[in-house]
């Protein structure tokens, strides 16, 4: 393969950054009152905070998962991705209260099970001539990968 | 409650048939279910004192949501209030509110509440005037994950399995129930009746969901005529009260995986579906009643999983035990709760913001005994729910 005209680039500017090789995904941190939103927010959203200013975070990059579906259609054209075939997308427990969905990758679609161990990776998600490679965050199978 | 209040009646309902009707506009469409609710209620337009209607985003209301303000214009220019108002899917109870408290408060005597809609083919597009950027919810679930509606109804269902070992065949049976309710509603759109075997032989969507047991969209318009106790004796029906009436919005920390959201903040003891849930215990406690005195429940069922997991949500009974109700055929008509006698949104697809309206309609005339081909017998209490994007919740309980 040639080298790439164009960085890899995250399909949506903010929603995660690699730090040291691993990917971490961008929320917000209320400073009062110590709750996590995701993606980055404007404002703290618990209505008994009456602080309200938010801080940059990175989320918990390991979870549980909480349930699934595998998506048998293929979304309308906002929905970008090479080679579209079926494909799972997961609710995942970060802890803190917080649970954020996402596509599963690396594990086959019938041995996918609710409670398994996962962890966040990035992967691309299509190419365009124009615009270079789209990466999108996902979580993959955590098995023997757990980082503590 | 508090205050001084007046009791407020429905005088008159009125439904066009749900379906695919492309040779009427949404205004024709709002024509006709004002015409039969008027002559249900035996007014015409020079009684009305008000017009409250849905604001949709996708046909008619000038493009600026004055949907009100377009029937008006176009069929009774009598300087009348028109109040438009959103509320996505829930935008019809959204509508019953605000009429309703302008007639108990004393503002006006009759007072008309309209939901018309004529929706777009395939799926419902991302509408204009949100930044492509990660402050958009709706363009993040799309670009990052492209998770469609029923991605996030399937999650639920497929979390319920988890929870309550709820079985396919459970899930499939709600349908059934929709479709054998709609085959005696000339209003609904699917009224064959279907068997478990063939809603688990459609496609599947997003799993465990199947085509049919996912809502459709439909284009359908309803219409109703609220008033005070000295017009509902002009009327000539058994008269139906506004026992209680209700709006609300989300708490922080409900586990309900919001439509565009692509994360969810979960808090102990804080219900699931709670603008919903709030609505309704809202509503109950303005009627005095608890949800073992309703006979009929008429239910946003976008899904079969709403159908199980809904009425559990609304304490009619324990959470899980919703499987147990529809597979000894509890939630029939006639049951020991009737869900959805209309046949639901299930065998209507849904019009969004028309919908609630259309409920709403189906609670009057159980109450009367005039659901014909799909009457719950000696129906004295029913009760409405509706969700809308934006974490709306409607609900709206009648009595005779």
């Amino acid at each position: 393969m040639m080298a790439q005209q164009h960085a890899s680039t995250p399909v949506v500017e903010g929603l995660f950054e690699i730090v040291a090789g691993t990917p971490k995904l961008i929320g917000s941190r209320c400073q009062a009152c110590n709750n996590i939103y995701f993606p980055q927010s404007l404002s703290c959203r618990n209505p008994e905070c009456r602080d309200k200013s938010v801080e940059q975070t990175f989320l918990p990059h390991c979870g549980t998962l909480y349930s699934f579906t595998v998506q048998r259609y293929q979304p309308p054209p906002l929905f970008r991705m090479d080679h579209w075939s079926p494909y799972a997308l997961g609710l995942v427990d970060l802890g803190d209260g917080l649970q954020v969905m996402g596509m599963l990758t690396r594990i086959a679609l019938d041995e996918i099970i609710i409670g398994m161990a996962l962890k966040l990776v990035v992967e691309p998600l299509y190419s365009d001539a124009g615009i270079g490679e789209k990466l999108t965050y996902k979580f993959a199978s955590a098995e023997g990968a757990w980082a503590g | 409650m508090g205050g001084m209040t007046r009791s407020v009646y429905v005088l008159g309902a009125g439904a066009h048939p749900w379906g695919k009707w492309p040779d009427k506009t949404q205004l024709q469409l709002a024509h006709e279910a004002m015409n039969l609710a008027l002559g249900d209620a035996s007014l015409a337009w020079p009684d009305i004192q008000g017009l409250v209607a849905a604001s949709s985003r996708f046909e008619g209301g000038m493009g600026w949501g004055l949907h009100a303000n377009e029937v008006v214009q176009s069929v009774a220019e009598q300087g009348i209030p028109c109040i438009n108002v959103g509320g996505a899917c829930a935008a019809g109870a959204v509508a019953f509110q605000t009429a309703y408290a302008l007639i108990a408060s004393g503002q006006h005597d009759v007072v008309a509440v309209l939901g018309a809609e004529r929706m777009p083919k395939g799926f419902i597009p991302r509408p204009p005037g949100s930044p492509d950027d990660i402050s958009d919810s709706d363009y993040l679930r799309w670009v990052a994950m492209g998770a469609t509606n029923p991605a996030y109804w399937a999650i639920e269902a497929n979390r319920r399995k988890y929870d309550f070992g709820t079985s396919d065949e459970t899930l499939a049976r709600a349908t059934v129930m929709m479709r054998n309710n709609a085959s005696g509603n000339r209003l609904a759109r699917f009224r064959a009746a279907t068997s478990v075997e063939q809603v688990l032989a459609s496609p599947m969507v997003a799993d465990p969901l199947h085509l049919l047991e996912i809502c459709p969209v439909s284009d359908g318009a309803a219409a109703i005529i609220l008033g005070t106790e000295k017009y509902t004796r002009k009327t000539g029906h058994k008269p139906v009260e506004v026992a209680g009436c209700a709006i609300a919005t989300g708490d922080f920390g409900d586990p309900a995986r919001r439509i565009p959201t692509v994360s969810t903040n979960v808090l102990p003891n804080v219900s699931h579906t709670s603008e919903v849930v709030n609505a309704v215990n809202r509503a109950c406690e303005m009627a005095g009643i608890g949800p073992e005195d309703v006979d009929v429940l008429e239910m946003a069922d976008n899904t079969v999983w709403h159908l199980l997991s809904w009425p559990e949500l609304f304490g009619f009974y324990e959470p899980g035990q919703g499987d147990w109700m529809l597979d000894n055929g509890k939630l029939e008509i006639g049951g020991q709760l009737s869900v959805n006698p209309s046949g639901g949104f299930l065998s209507f697809g849904e019009a969004t913001t028309a919908q609630a309206v259309l409920q709403i309609c189906e609670l009057t005339w159980q109450l009367r005994g005039d659901a014909e081909g799909h009457q719950v017998p000696d129906a004295t209490i029913g009760m409405s729910a509706v969700l809308g994007l934006g974490a709306n919740g409607g609900s709206v309980i009648l009595k005779t």
